[in-house]
């Protein structure tokens, strides 16, 4: 459904994206994220016909049409990063506009009005609005047309935690109604939530492309647990390493990194040396570190 | 569909433009002023007809019109970033985007240019009658045609104007319109001072035909003033067109000209453009 195939843009000697191939397809939910400047507004706002590529194309729809064709973007939605609408027209305006131009029937524009819960607000005027409420009429005429295509430019940025809820509802109902999402965000809880796959971008350029089901078991793997040992002689400890090389302890406190899988065996182990267990908290790897792992050093944004 | 649409959703928000509005107001005193100038200057006793009102307001729409089309065009067509992006996603090509937004605007400032037109005229009609209506409706035309004229341009200098670029295009539009206002004159009448007279008016005429200012005004003078009035610049161009027809045609030609290629050229420069 979104399709980049060698995908390129150079903004004057700036190359903001490589050579990127990336699929989404129709049912499927995918985050890109990346450091501040890695490209991926620019890949967005190449899907969605703003941006010309520089080298390779991006197709949207099915068949696949280049996105520059003013019919292949009636299937898609695009909601960009920082969201604006002309001043003077209040949100209902806002929306009527979008509806008619989109041909949508009035009654799914209340529902699409609905899921943004502006509430009393539609009826002022846009440049009243606050950061979230902009962010929240920009959703609702994103759902208005009902796309097979949806292109979310950090869309929880500015969102509060009612309004976030919402917008996973959102997002939910859209993968089981087959649509194809691909989002950008900053927030690793949004990706963790709400991704079948996660891209990540460096520099430009598509470092990782990863399953949710793999990305569950790299950040299994990542676990931790620790225990809270009063006495640990060396051996057990000699003999844990065996297992999970990085084991450390210091203070009472014993970390095991490693796999969910290994952990009954290290109890068992501690257990059977004769040591006592006071207390124990076990936890997936975070995103968050897999993430930096993936993207390297922090770097300034270029 | 979508043409229309545009159009009815860009007269809408021109509409409620203070800057719309306030032209509108100014506009009208002015119109107004000009009207009742000849009444007031006369001791109330002669009355300033719809033909002499008509001379003066030349003029004045030649003056103003461009300026307030040039200006308002840059700011209306100029979008926010983040209202372009959502804008140019739609399923609708840019050039029936711009054409449409266009068509909003010219309706705007021409019921804007009505609405003091009509003030002008009722205030003359009061004193003097019908006679000479025509021209005054002749003046009204070129009314709209400066404003076709310069949103036309106005659309070609913000067709890459987002954010940040607005300030540059809106700087642009000033300086187009000094340099059509004077110094295209200014620069011919000097040359043509320097030059034999052959040479001279010829460059007197392409002054007065290819500035799309002083073809306004010619040919709004030709129309309601016929060639009493006329200075050296269209004189020359009086004389090289054998009449006032030939010259009404050319006229038209540049005018016309300078509408649709700035217009195209605005369109092809916007679909081009990265947002
Ligand atoms: N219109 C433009 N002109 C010149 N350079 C640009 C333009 N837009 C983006 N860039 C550059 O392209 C690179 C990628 O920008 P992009 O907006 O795609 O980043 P991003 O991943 O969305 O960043 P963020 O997380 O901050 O939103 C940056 O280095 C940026 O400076
Ligand atoms: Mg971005």
């Amino acid at each position: 459904m979104i399709s980049f195939r060698g995908f390129g843009k150079t903004y004057g000697k700036q190359q903001a994206v490589r050579n990127l191939d990336l699929n989404v397809r129709a049912g499927e939910v995918v985050a890109l994220l990346g450091p501040n400047g890695s490209g991926k507004t620019t890949s967005l706002k190449a899907a969605a016909g703003l941006v010309k590529p520089t080298t390779g194309v991006v197709l949207v729809g099915n068949p696949g049409q280049p996105s520059s064709e003013p019919d292949a973007r009636r299937c898609l939605s695009f909601l960009p990063q920082r969201v604006a609408f002309q001043d003077s027209l209040s949100g209902q305006e806002v929306l009527n506009f979008h509806r008619q131009i989109r041909g949508v029937d009035a009654a799914h524009a209340a529902a699409a009005l609905g899921v943004a819960s502006l509430n009393g607000a539609v009826a002022r005027a846009v440049s009243t609005y606050s950061g979230g409420m902009l962010q929240r009429l920009g959703l609702a005429v994103a759902l208005l047309p009902d796309a097979p295509v949806f292109l979310l430019d950090e869309p929880t940025a500015a969102l509060d935690p009612d309004g976030l809820e919402a917008f996973y509802k959102v997002i939910a109902k859209s993968r089981a109604d087959g649509r194809a999402v691909l989002f950008t965000s900053h927030q690793m809880g949004d990706a963790e939530r709400l991704a079948d796959r996660f891209a990540i971008l460096v520099d430009g350029v598509l470092v990782a492309d990863i399953a949710g089901r793999e990305m569950k078991d790299r950040l299994a793997e990542r676990g931790n647990m620790r225990l809270r040992v009063p006495s640990l002689d060396a051996s057990t400890l000699a003999g844990l390493r065996v297992m999970a090389p990085d084991a450390v302890f210091t203070d009472g406190e014993l970390v095991v990194r490693g796999p969910a899988g290994m952990r009954p065996r290290v109890i068992e182990l501690i257990l059977a040396r004769g040591h006592q267990i006071v207390d124990l908290v076990a936890e997936d790897g975070r995103l968050d570190d897999l993430y930096r792992e993936m993207v390297g050093p922090q770097r300034e944004p270029r | 569909m979508n043409l229309r649409l545009f159009a009815a959703e860009e007269l809408k928000i021109a509409l409620r433009s203070r800057w719309t509005q306030i032209f509108a107001v100014v506009f009208a005193i002015l119109a107004s002023g000009v009207a009742a100038a000849g009444y007031v200057i006369s001791g109330g006793h002669g009355v300033q007809d719809f033909a002499r009102t008509s001379a003066s307001l030349v003029h004045l729409v030649v003056l103003i019109v461009p300026l307030v089309s040039l200006m308002l065009g840059v700011l209306s067509l100029s979008l926010e970033r983040g209202a372009a992006e959502v804008v140019f996603a739609l399923p609708v090509s840019r050039r029936t985007i711009l054409l449409g937004r266009l068509l909003g605007l010219f309706a705007a400032l021409a019921l804007a240019q009505s609405f003091g037109f009509g003030l002008a005229g009722l205030l003359v009609y009061s004193q003097s009658g019908p006679e000479g209506i025509g021209d005054f409706v002749i003046v009204l035309g070129a009314s709209f045609v400066a404003t076709a004229v310069f949103l036309a341009l106005a659309a070609f200098l913000s067709a890459d104007a987002f954010g940040r670029r607005r300030t540059r295009a809106l700087a642009l539009a000033l300086v187009a319109w000094v340099v059509g206002e004077v110094f295209i004159d200014l620069a011919a009448l000097g040359l043509a001072t320097l030059l034999p007279s052959g040479a001279a008016s010829r460059v007197l005429i392409l002054a007065s035909l290819l500035n799309p200012i002083g073809a306004l005004r010619t040919g709004a003078l030709l129309l309601v003033e016929g060639t009493g009035a006329f200075g050296a610049a269209s004189l020359a161009l009086l004389r090289f067109t054998h009449g006032p027809a030939g010259a009404t045609t050319l006229i038209a030609c540049s005018l016309l000209a300078w509408t649709l290629v700035p217009a195209f050229w605005a369109g092809r420069r916007l679909e081009r453009t990265d947002i």
